[in-house]
């Protein structure tokens, strides 16, 4: 087997076993209950040791989440001149989800900034769950293009 | 001078900006300074005394499949590769923002050697021009017009949230505002784009200058001896670029007393996705002919074989398609979207100038040209005498060597 091959399933297996340990530690190895978390007391930490990490998880989270925002906040004010008739299909309803994309971001936002400052565990686990789901699908996605790549030119039967 | 010249995509064939950096840099060359170019791809071909640096990249926003490359498989994994991987899975168009960065270090190793004047982007604007900042050598940049209005354009034509999401998502805007206002110095193209930099992206007018475009009338002019079509009316431009303003033509087709049949030059069927439904919907579809992407000779041979061009742009920061018409002497119908006014010059003596999205005015107008030949001939003639006079590579040479050295002198 190619080198790269080898390299491709290893990036494979590798975010699939770390995705698949992360769901393992969350949602199996506590049968489901997740009270066990909801007990976990960050106030013992130092706060220099707390902010260190929750600062960069809560950063990057709420980029993610002012994206969101500014997103439907563009398609729920931008000012244009309205389409010709002719060409119009169906109603636009898209402001009223622009609406409502700004509402859930901005209060998911607000949400997580009043976790990290209670320091619920949960404000600091559900992102970098996702965050570190990203990478690893990222990962895997392109492990799996490296498998499935052809390594040589095919063969000329003539 | 010693001018490095930046471009993040060198193709000269798909638009405006991609022939811009071409051009200046020949004649630059021409004028006697030295002249390097850092490009992304595709590139465009070796110059004769024109130094060009290749940067490559992966495409990852285009390539879906297959974008694995067998003697390098491990490349996505590299730092800028991987957030440009990641980046456009989420429909973000990441190109600008690497190329900047790419640029920043080859400069860095370039630098060394050749120490350069002045460095010159080509609408690029990405975070990593702050690092090059860092080097101390003056940069301005060329912004043919802010993307802002092509996303405004876009959402003047129906189309579902997540579309919409994606489009907001594609175009950098905060970014290219944000870098554009820490630039030396910017040049644009025409009046209009210098107006619509300061509204969009809050650079101030005193730090741009215009300097309009050129275009080679040594190669776009009049055929002798090819014989023009009857009733026929040539576009030329993306069709699927809702600033180009189509629909408004594919209405005016539907009003014109005269049955015309339309030529459109475009990218080809895989670019096409709305406007076959509103050719459908028209019910257009016999008098449309489509060349999909043709080389420069053969859409010189089409001007000559058309009796009018037609420009119904929303917006054009420049407007090179109709440029190039009336340089091969078709009389041009143009719509007054941005700088074409600017290009065309004067209603009824250059060009025919109608209100943008006015589809009556435009069948109007090319009913008048197309039953009165004798105007459609005085005013392609003057229309070809106004380009090779105003709009000349040369031209925007020189005026670009005398910004830079204002900018060059304010620096030091």
């Amino acid at each position: 087997m190619p080198r790269a091959k080898i390299w491709g399933f290893l990036a494979v297996i590798l975010s699939a076993g770390l995705f698949a340990l992360s769901v393992f530690s969350f949602f199996i190895i506590n049968n489901g209950d997740f009270s066990t978390f909801s007990s976990v007391d960050l106030n013992g930490l130092n706060s220099f040791t707390y902010y260190s990490a929750a600062i960069p998880v809560a950063v990057i989270a709420l980029w993610v989440l002012a994206t969101g925002f500014w997103i439907g906040w563009v398609i729920l004010t931008i000012k244009v001149v309205p389409p010709m008739p002719e060409i119009v299909e169906k109603k636009d309803n898209s402001k009223i989800k622009a609406f409502f994309l700004c509402l859930i971001t901005a209060a998911l936002a607000a949400l997580l900034v009043y976790g990290v400052y209670i320091r619920s565990f949960w404000s600091l686990a559900v992102p970098a769950l996702v965050i570190s789901a990203v990478i690893l699908g990222a990962i895997f996605w392109v492990g799996m293009a490296i498998i499935t790549t052809r390594a040589t030119l095919p063969v000329n039967k003539k | 001078m010693k001018i490095c010249l930046l471009t993040y995509r060198g193709n000269p064939y798909c638009g405006g900006q991609g022939i811009y950096t071409m051009y200046i840099a020949r004649e630059l060359v021409k004028l006697g300074h030295e002249v390097h170019v850092i490009q992304g791809p595709p590139y465009f071909p070796e110059m004769e005394g024109v130094h060009i640096h290749y940067l490559s990249n992966h495409n990852y926003f285009n390539i879906k499949k297959d974008y694995i490359k067998p003697h390098k498989p491990f490349a996505t994994f590299e730092p800028l590769n991987f957030y440009e991987f990641v980046a456009s899975k989420f429909g973000i168009f990441p190109e600008i923002e690497t190329f900047s960065v790419r640029a920043f270090l080859k400069l860095k190793e370039l630098q060394k050697k050749h120490k350069f004047d002045i460095i010159h982007d080509n609408q690029n604007l990405g975070y990593g021009f702050l690092l090059i900042k860092l080097l101390g050598i003056p940069f301005i940049s060329t912004i043919h017009h802010p993307l802002s209005i092509d996303r405004s354009t876009w959402f003047e034509y129906p189309s579902d949230f997540r579309l919409k999401i994606k489009r907001v998502l594609y175009y950098p805007l905060i970014m290219q505002g944000f870098v554009a206002r820490h630039l030396d110095h910017i040049i644009t193209v025409s009046e209009d784009s210098a107006i619509e930099i300061n509204k969009a992206f809050g650079v101030k007018q005193e730090n741009i200058s215009v300097v309009y475009n050129g275009l080679d009338t040594e190669i776009f002019r009049p055929l002798p001896g090819v014989k023009k079509k009857p009733n026929s009316v040539i576009f030329v431009g993306n069709v699927e670029d809702r600033k180009k303003g189509v629909v408004y033509l594919l209405k005016a087709m539907t009003l014109t007393k005269n049955r015309f049949h339309l030529t459109v030059v475009d990218g080809g069927a895989p670019n096409r996705m709305y406007v076959t439904k509103w050719i459908d919907k028209f019910g257009l579809n016999d008098r449309i002919h489509f060349t999909g992407k043709i080389p420069g000779d053969k859409l010189i041979e089409l001007y000559s074989q058309h009796q009018i061009a037609v420009s119904p742009s929303l917006y054009e920061g420049f407007g090179f398609p109709a440029a190039e018409a009336m340089a091969c002497e078709l009389p041009l119908v143009s719509s007054d979207g941005g700088a074409l006014p600017e290009v065309v010059g004067n209603h009824m003596e250059t060009g025919y100038v109608v209100k943008s999205r006015d589809p009556y005015g435009l069948a109007e107008a090319i009913d008048y040209l197309l039953d009165n030949p004798k105007e459609r001939e005085r005013m392609g003639k003057a229309a070809r005498k106004r380009i090779t006079s105003v709009f000349t590579w040369e031209n925007a040479a020189r005026e670009m060597v005398e910004v830079y050295r204002e900018v060059i002198n304010a620096y030091s």
